[in-house]
């Protein structure tokens, strides 16, 4: 079938479900139609005058203490002429020492320093290029801070600024580490090394980034589809946030299977993120020169850094680099934190239910056969619970 | 579309008198225009560059009045006239730098405007674009962006005007609204501006991959006689020759790669009544048509930029 | 400005750089078997959920909700208006007998004197469509290119024979009688910035809203002034449709469905249904093809095509490792090995290509490609159909 009509299901509720211990299956959703009428709406308690702090999720304008002990941190304010703490923001509370701060369920990406990000570049000025890293405001990348093609070390002439669009162009895609946040919030990037760069080989993805600050506590921004809530409800076990969250590692290499060759996966911590073929350095310098110095090595691969040019892909490896894509898609969608692990499990999950598919469906016609690679529906479920097991 | 920045009138509006012919109301559908040409024949066109010495690029484009206009013209049995020929004229301004504000683009920036003369058609235009104006300006920039190189020409704009000054009609005149409501006439002034707009690209030396230019085709259901039939496939069509128009389309064509830009087909071009051994489906009849409407103009628009460069070469 | 321009363009669209671009059009253009970013097959869409009749102060409605979080609603209301002659019909009385005498009149003749045959067939502008996009004024290019669109094909052209046009064209059944008639305003609203060329979503919502829309049942008959039944049960539907418990059974001419409007494109020798954004901004050929059950027989009728100016033609253009200034530093050391790249020509386009770079579009599309993308569209049991037959499948929830 070309084309897959769904009727309309209500809404995941989240935490709440999470409470409930319900064994949730895949038939589960047939009957939420008639739940959805706010019974299971969050209560709100009354908290204004509770001399402990409140718990649990709390919405703006609410006083969180009025114990005058406390300090207020990030998301709340203090009123002057009283000493309570007022959140200002819907989230979760804090508490570091005495100081008391309210994290943001759903959060844009802010910058931090040594943050590993993806970002594609908007404008480019005389001296520098802004980039758009998903944060609110264009983090700025200096020409001085960007590697010269083979490494040179100088500084930046007047030629280097004429040919800014050289190095990147408006479009282009980047990856690069927070080098400083200023004062308003706007990060400063870098590029001096030689995992960071331009991007080519691959798709690029764009999901929500880590909340506020470095905490698990980001939600989904695209996880509004129907089509997806049917595997919200799968994940009723785990903490119900997602998108990328600050981990060890940020980038690694998939040995992926159908002959897929090496892939890399760039996580940014901003929640672009970007999957490639692996670009073995080694074997292009090892191709053209039998023996090379590690310093020449670097110098090959940093002549490519500024490249354009996509190498041969074979399509086994398009092929795992969309899937796991999709893998990523699944579980931004219901909302399960991306990560190495969470990818891995989640790409081995989708490989396997395409065993088990691929036995179902022997007798169908061709062309059904041909879009079997699409993760939606039933399928993505699956994958999803199989992804959870593993955890 | 209302326009929300101004206070408007009303929306009615006043029409013009409309004279109830004496001599018309006796003789009926006598007066009906009919095709005289063959259906693989096309108007004559006449096309000139370089009209306007303030842009950088102009042209002017007309289509021979159809027969039927001519006679009536010798002949007044009514004030009012039967038909009436495109005309219209296209200036190119550019290529300019774009405005500080704008973002870096590597190519050329094209905007079109498409604009009728209040007085083009039968019935007053306001001016204001409307929906159709805003419409025909969409498909002409397919048109032209697909033949335009647009990397010769980083960073810089370009803007197509084109002003109609005479509309062809989209029925006869004296026909009920009705009788076909499409606006079968708005497909040939997308042809004629598309061939005039080639014309003054040219004139202005916009590097362009072929002379592209604008045909029409339709599919219509009677025959000379005016009996229904199964519909035929003519070329050029003037809507107010033909009582009923099943289908038409209008292709911007460029002969050299052959290849087509820009593709407008409605109606339902199912059952078109083809030669016996010719198997192509009723859209693909109706596509190639219109090509070769296209390929007619091709000749007129390249006659008048070879003459336009040998004005300036002469003058020199 | 810079918003026109976008508008123009078949979408906003993504600034995507040469290396994504050059991977894209790779993907998708592998003979046979492309690689879609999300791997679907090429005439394959993506899921949607829809539900129809969600307005109860409408006609009718509808709202389709893609997996993104893009949807669409539309509303259908309908108001009953006095038919006017129209003063640039000359001497309607003598037209009125050729008019009729051909087309095997539908209505009756007693009320024809100094009436236009408007008031028989019904006429285009009694349809009237808006669009409403966040982010776009709504005389912007885009909104007003997709409502001419898709009114064209719903309006659609009714001059063949007899009976079949009544049932074709919608304007043939808001003919109340020959003074008065009902005038329609569909209304589509966004209800967020498109995420890729809103044209399938909005198109197939105003599918289902015309599906489900009722007026309400005429108590008066023939030419009196109209007078309708207030019970909103008796209403009946626009589109008349075949009910398990209706006792009368609907003919083939009758069961008329509206049409839709696909988008199609073309990358390489592939035709691909559904396209993401991203898609979009490689293809070679973009084309809308509305079209519509046939009422007489099976099969699937052509209304209208339009090209869609492909963004790719906007792109920015990669630069071969041979050309860029950055790497002819050390070309000694990379000269033509891995980064070389060859130099082939591309049967679509016809121009010479570096593999792995990305080149911006250019020229137009052979006749050939548009001809597979109408074919793969109407084709016996192809998309065409079974997008029909999936819409279909909504009004029975």
């Amino acid at each position: 079938m070309a084309i897959t009509i769904l009727p309309p299901v209500a809404e995941d509720l989240g935490p709440y479900q999470a409470d409930s211990d319900e064994s949730i299956g895949m038939d589960s959703d047939s009957d939420s139609d008639v739940e959805m009428t706010g019974s299971t709406r969050p209560h709100k308690r009354p908290r204004l005058h509770s001399k402990n702090i409140g718990t649990g999720i709390i919405t703006p304008g609410e006083v969180v203490t009025d114990d005058p002990q406390w300090m207020r941190g990030h998301g709340t304010y203090t009123n002057p002429l009283s000493t309570s703490i007022i959140a200002t923001v819907a989230g979760t509370v804090h508490k570091t020492n005495k100081l008391l701060s309210v994290h943001p369920i759903r959060a844009r990406y802010t910058p931090e320093i040594g943050d590993l990000v993806v970002g594609r570049i908007v404008e480019v000025q005389s001296r520098r290029w802004k980039v758009d890293v998903a944060a609110p405001l264009l983090a700025q990348l200096p020409l001085s801070a960007i590697n010269l093609p083979g490494g040179i070390l100088r500084r930046r002439t007047s030629a280097d600024e004429l040919q800014i669009r050289t190095f990147f162009s408006e479009g282009d895609l980047v990856v690069a580490e927070v080098q400083s946040v200023h004062q308003d919030g706007s990060a400063s990037l870098h590029t001096r090394s030689l995992k960071y760069g331009k991007l080519r080989n691959g798709v690029f993805l764009a999901v929500t980034g880590t909340g506020g600050s470095g905490t698990p506590n980001s939600s989904v921004k695209g996880g509004v589809g129907s089509g997806s809530s049917g595997a919200g409800a799968a994940l009723g076990a785990t903490t119900g946030t997602g998108g990328v969250v600050r981990s060890r590692r940020q980038v690694w290499t998939v040995s992926t299977a159908n002959g897929g060759g090496d892939v890399n996966v760039i996580l940014g911590v901003n929640g672009y993120i970007w999957i490639s073929k692996h670009a073995d350095g080694a074997a292009v310098a090892s191709s053209t020169t039998e023996n090379v110095s590690i310093i020449r090595m670097e110098e090959m691969v940093s002549s490519s850094i500024y490249s354009s040019q996509n190498d041969d892909i074979p399509p086994q490896t398009r092929r795992e680099i969309a899937r796991l894509a999709q893998c990523i898609q699944v579980l931004v969608q219901s909302g399960v934190p991306v990560d190495e692990h969470s990818v891995t499990s989640a790409y081995e999950a989708s490989l396997q239910v395409d065993l088990e598919v691929g036995d179902d469906e022997d007798d169908e016609d061709e062309w059904r056969q041909e879009g079997r690679e699409y993760l939606e529906g039933t399928k993505a479920q699956r994958v999803l619970e199989l992804a959870m097991q593993d955890k | 579309m209302t326009d929300r920045r101004r206070i408007n009138g009303p929306p009615g509006g006043t029409r013009p008198a409309v004279y109830a012919s004496l001599l018309q109301s006796a003789t009926g559908a006598a007066d009906r225009a009919q095709r005289q040409r063959q259906p693989t024949d096309l108007r004559k066109i006449f096309l000139k560059t370089g009209l306007i010495p303030s842009a950088s690029g102009s042209s002017y484009l007309e289509f021979e009045p159809s027969a039927s206009l001519a006679a009536a013209r010798a002949n007044p049995k009514s004030l009012i006239p039967p038909s009436s020929a495109l005309k219209l004229a296209c200036t190119v301004h550019g290529p300019k730098p774009l405005p500080r504000s704008a973002t870096f683009s590597p190519n050329l920036v094209l905007t079109t405007h498409v604009k009728y003369a209040p007085f083009a058609a039968r019935r007053r235009k306001g001016h204001i674009r409307d929906a159709s104006e805003r419409d025909l300006g969409v498909h002409l920039e397919t048109a032209l962006r697909g033949a335009i190189i647009a990397e010769r020409w980083p960073k810089s704009g370009l803007d197509i005007t084109l002003t109609i000054i005479e509309a062809e009609d989209d029925r006869w005149w004296g026909d009920a609204p009705d009788s076909h409501d499409a606006s079968w006439g708005m497909m040939n002034v997308l042809a004629g501006c598309i061939t005039a707009a080639s014309a003054a690209l040219a004139d202005a030396h916009i590097d362009c991959l072929d002379l592209v230019s604008g045909g029409v085709a339709a599919l219509v259901s009677e025959d000379m006689t005016g009996s229904s039939g199964p519909p035929r496939l003519v070329l050029d069509t003037d809507p107010a020759e033909h009582r009923s128009i099943v289908s038409a389309c209008v292709v911007a064509y460029m002969p050299a790669r052959d290849e087509i830009t820009e593709l407008w087909l409605k109606g339902d071009s199912s059952k078109a009544a083809l030669e016996d051994d010719d198997k192509r489906p009723g859209h693909e009849a109706l596509i190639d048509g219109a090509v070769d409407a296209a390929r007619g103009a091709h000749t007129v628009l390249g006659q008048a930029v070879r003459e336009s460069i040998a004005r300036t070469v002469g003058s020199a | 400005m810079a918003a026109q321009r976008q508008a123009s363009s078949a979408s906003q669209t993504p600034h995507l750089s040469p290396a994504e671009l050059s991977y894209l059009y790779t993907s998708l253009s592998l003979p046979k078997t492309p690689i879609r970013p999300d791997g679907r097959s090429t005439t394959q869409f993506r899921p949607l959920t829809a539900e129809s009749n969600i307005l109860p102060g409408t006609n009718g409605s509808a709202r389709i909700g893609f997996a993104d979080g893009t949807q669409a609603v539309v509303g259908v209301k309908a108001e009953v208006e006095k038919t006017t002659v129209a003063a640039d019909t000359l001497d309607a009385r003598g037209l009125f007998q050729q008019q009729e005498s051909p087309a095997a009149a539908a209505g009756d003749r007693e009320a024809q004197e100094g009436l236009g045959s408007a008031a028989v067939s019904g006429h285009g502008s009694w349809v009237q469509m808006s669009i409403e996009i966040p982010g776009f004024r709504d005389d912007d290019a885009l909104p007003v290119f997709l409502s001419e669109m898709l009114r064209e094909s719903l309006v659609g052209a009714v001059s063949g024979s007899g009976g079949e046009d009544m049932a074709g064209g919608l304007k043939g059944r808001l003919v109340i009688n020959k003074r008065w008639h009902w005038r329609l305003y569909i209304d589509v609203l966004l209800l967020s910035q498109p995420l890729s060329y809103p044209l399938p979503l909005l198109s197939l919502t105003t599918h289902l809203a015309l599906l489900s829309t009722k007026l309400p049942k005429l108590k008066s008959q023939g030419e009196e002034d109209p007078l309708f039944d207030d019970d909103w049960a008796a209403a009946q539907y626009l589109y008349p449709r075949s009910a398990p418990g209706s006792t009368a059974p609907v003919t083939t001419s009758q069961q008329v469905r509206p049409p839709v409007t696909l988008l199609v494109i073309s990358v390489a020798d592939n035709v691909i249904f559904d396209p993401t954004r991203e898609e979009i901004a490689v293809a070679d050929a973009v084309l809308a093809i509305s079209v519509a059950r046939d009422g007489g027989h099976d099969g699937l009728k052509l209304l209208s095509i339009r090209t869609i100016d492909p963004p790719s033609r906007l792109t920015q253009p990669g630069v071969p490792n041979s050309e860029n200034v950055n790497m002819l530093a050390n070309a000694t050391s990379v000269d033509d090995s891995a980064a070389g790249g060859a130099t082939a020509v591309n049967l679509a386009t016809g121009d010479e290509e570096v593999s792995g770079v990305w080149r911006p579009r250019r020229g137009g599309a052979k006749r050939s490609v548009l001809a597979r993308m109408v074919k793969t569209v109407l084709r016996k049991g192809g998309v065409g159909e079974e997008v029909l037959e999936g819409l279909e499948g909504v009004e029975v929830e």
